[in-house]
């Protein structure tokens, strides 16, 4: 299977294979994009400092396992509802959706989980444990989950990852046991170029066409100024260790971001570069 | 419950019990005479109650402005309600917010205006100041201020929980104010980044806004309104940070 384009503009959405089971489900603005991130670098300190020159696009995804029991991480946004759904049952068919996994409960993740749920009524909402206020989140009667637990879906196990760098109170990151695909949710992304054909591309592919570290480094280092307002109050070095750490311990073939590009394999050239993005967001 | 804290401003709100007792989840109204802005717009949990209370509160009149601090449901779950009984409201969120995918689609794109911190606008003839969000969840957060009254309506940031006993109380009707332990309690659990945060580096950036503006009152969305004796609760929330980042 190829990608799949559903709609268009604002409420566009594409389904991707990254392996035959685990589907990327995308929205991103194509053409549009000029319209709503033709600022996206002159908002930045030093705007001149960044490969502003771009115009750049921003993806909104969510990722979904088919097995014995399918599972959804994250909804994608009300906006994209229609096609969102239509992705989905383009990849289940006629099977059920068993799952639906929220890494935190902002519009752009957690938004269509009500309309999942109508489609899919058996499909029960997972969250993170230790939170407070669910049903103030629109979360009410979900299973929750502890950092290190896991739902096994046949063949895949699906873990839930404590997450490094967050917004929310109540978020979540994950790892997939099987196919070493780790989800970051807002952290760790890239941005890509419409005009280069980039939307839907895997981060490889768009490095075949050009892409470089150096842009990659700058986008991880913008998005994360722009994500993580609090990382200039923070340590650089700790923030690194924690890095170094977290991929020690989840064995990463496949990283995918809300927000990026998915990168396959080779995280140990990927991994120093993040980690610079990172230091030099601190510092910005 | 309706309070007013000072002169046209007001709130309205709700009060969930959880397991550090009991969370607001508030709206303020500022009358401004003809032309009434609403901050934030409550709980979907609450639709019936909260409608209710503005409505009563309005007495007729027609909100013009609705700020936004930020699109999470307890802030913005309301919003298609309030869209539907006042179809003109302009809403005004934060320009680093994407109101296409962040905000339901339940008004017109046209009718969303989004403002930098730092600017100043005039608003039905109020003058309400954009002020960088130093407490936040969502990236596209902004806190507001109120030249005329001194409130700076600082949305999730300075929230605390409460006891059954001080609901619907302002920190000055509270014995001692409100104690670091309270905003420690929220602040942890609603921003798990502070473990990364040095107070040393967060201190100043906190402390220029308070530099900067005459700020009398301090509104958070979850936490009934702190008036007066700014100075201690500025300085109880930076120990509360301090005592998050000190835990790890
Ligand atoms: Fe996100
Ligand atoms: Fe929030
Ligand atoms: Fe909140």
């Amino acid at each position: 299977m190829n990608t799949i384009v559903f709609g268009e503009g604002l409420e566009r959405v594409a389904v991707r294979p990254i392996t035959p089971d685990i589907f990327w489900i995308t929205h991103c603005l194509g053409d549009k994009a000029q319209d709503i991130y033709k600022n996206y670098f002159s908002m930045l300190p030093n705007a001149a400092d960044y490969s502003g020159h771009r115009i750049v696009d921003y993806p909104f995804s969510a990722f979904l396992i088919r097995d014995e029991k399918s599972l959804m991480i994250d909804t994608g946004a009300p906006r994209q509802q229609a096609n969102t759904l239509k992705a989905v049952e383009y990849v289940l068919g006629d099977k059920s959706l068993d799952y639906i996994w929220i890494s935190h409960v902002e519009l752009p993740h957690a938004g269509n989980a009500p309309a999942l749920k109508r489609r899919y009524p058996q499909a029960q909402y997972m969250t993170v444990r230790g939170g407070e206020q669910y049903a103030l989140h629109g979360l009410e009667g979900a299973q929750l989950m502890a950092p290190g637990e896991v739902i096994d879906l046949g063949k895949h196990q699906l873990e839930s990852v404590e997450p490094l760098f967050v917004d929310h109170g109540l978020s979540q990151w994950a790892y997939e046991r099987t196919t070493g695909f780790t989800f970051t949710a807002d952290w760790a992304h890239n941005l890509h170029e419409p005009a280069k054909n980039e939307c839907f591309m895997f981060l490889d592919e768009m490095e075949t066409a050009g892409y470089s570290a150096a842009l990659h480094c700058d986008d991880v280092k913008v998005n994360a100024w722009y994500q993580f307002p609090w990382l200039k109050w923070t340590d650089p070095d700790e923030v690194c260790t924690a890095i170094d750490a977290f991929f020690a311990r989840y064995d990463t073939k496949i990283l995918a971001p809300s927000h990026g590009n998915i990168i396959r394999g080779d995280m140990a050239r990927y991994v120093p570069l993040i980690k610079e993005g990172m230091r030099q967001a601190i510092a910005m | 419950m309706i309070r007013n804290i000072v002169g046209d401003v007001y709130q309205i709100g709700e009060y969930v019990e959880g397991s550090y007792g009991y969370e607001a989840v508030l709206v303020y109204v500022i009358m401004n005479e003809q032309h009434p802005i609403l901050i934030d717009c409550g709980s979907q949990l609450h639709r019936t109650g909260i409608m209710q209370e503005i409505n009563s509160l309005l007495a007729g009149r027609t909100p013009e402005y609705i700020f936004l601090t930020h699109s999470e449901l307890p802030h913005a779950g309301n919003l298609q309600q309030v869209a539907k009984q006042w179809p003109n409201i302009k809403v005004i969120v934060s320009n680093v917010m994407l109101p296409y995918i962040e905000i339901a689609p339940i008004l017109p794109l046209s009718q969303i205006t989004s403002e930098a911190a730092g600017k100043t606008i005039n608003v039905g003839g109020r003058t309400l100041k954009f002020v960088f969000a130093t407490l936040k969840d969502q990236p596209g957060s902004q806190w507001v201020f109120d030249a005329q009254t001194g409130v700076l309506f600082t949305g999730d940031g300075f929230g605390y929980y409460q006891s059954a006993e001080q609901i619907g109380k302002f920190s000055d009707e509270v014995e001692g104010g409100i104690r670091e332990i309270q905003f420690r309690d929220y602040h942890r659990t609603a921003f798990h980044f502070l473990r990364w945060v040095l107070p040393e580096k967060f201190n100043p950036d906190l402390d220029a806004i308070f530099a900067q503006l005459p700020v009398k009152i301090i509104a958070p969305i979850h936490g009934d309104a702190i008036r007066g004796d700014i100075p201690t609760h500025v300085a109880r929330l930076k120990q509360a940070v301090a005592n998050i980042r000190n835990a790890v």
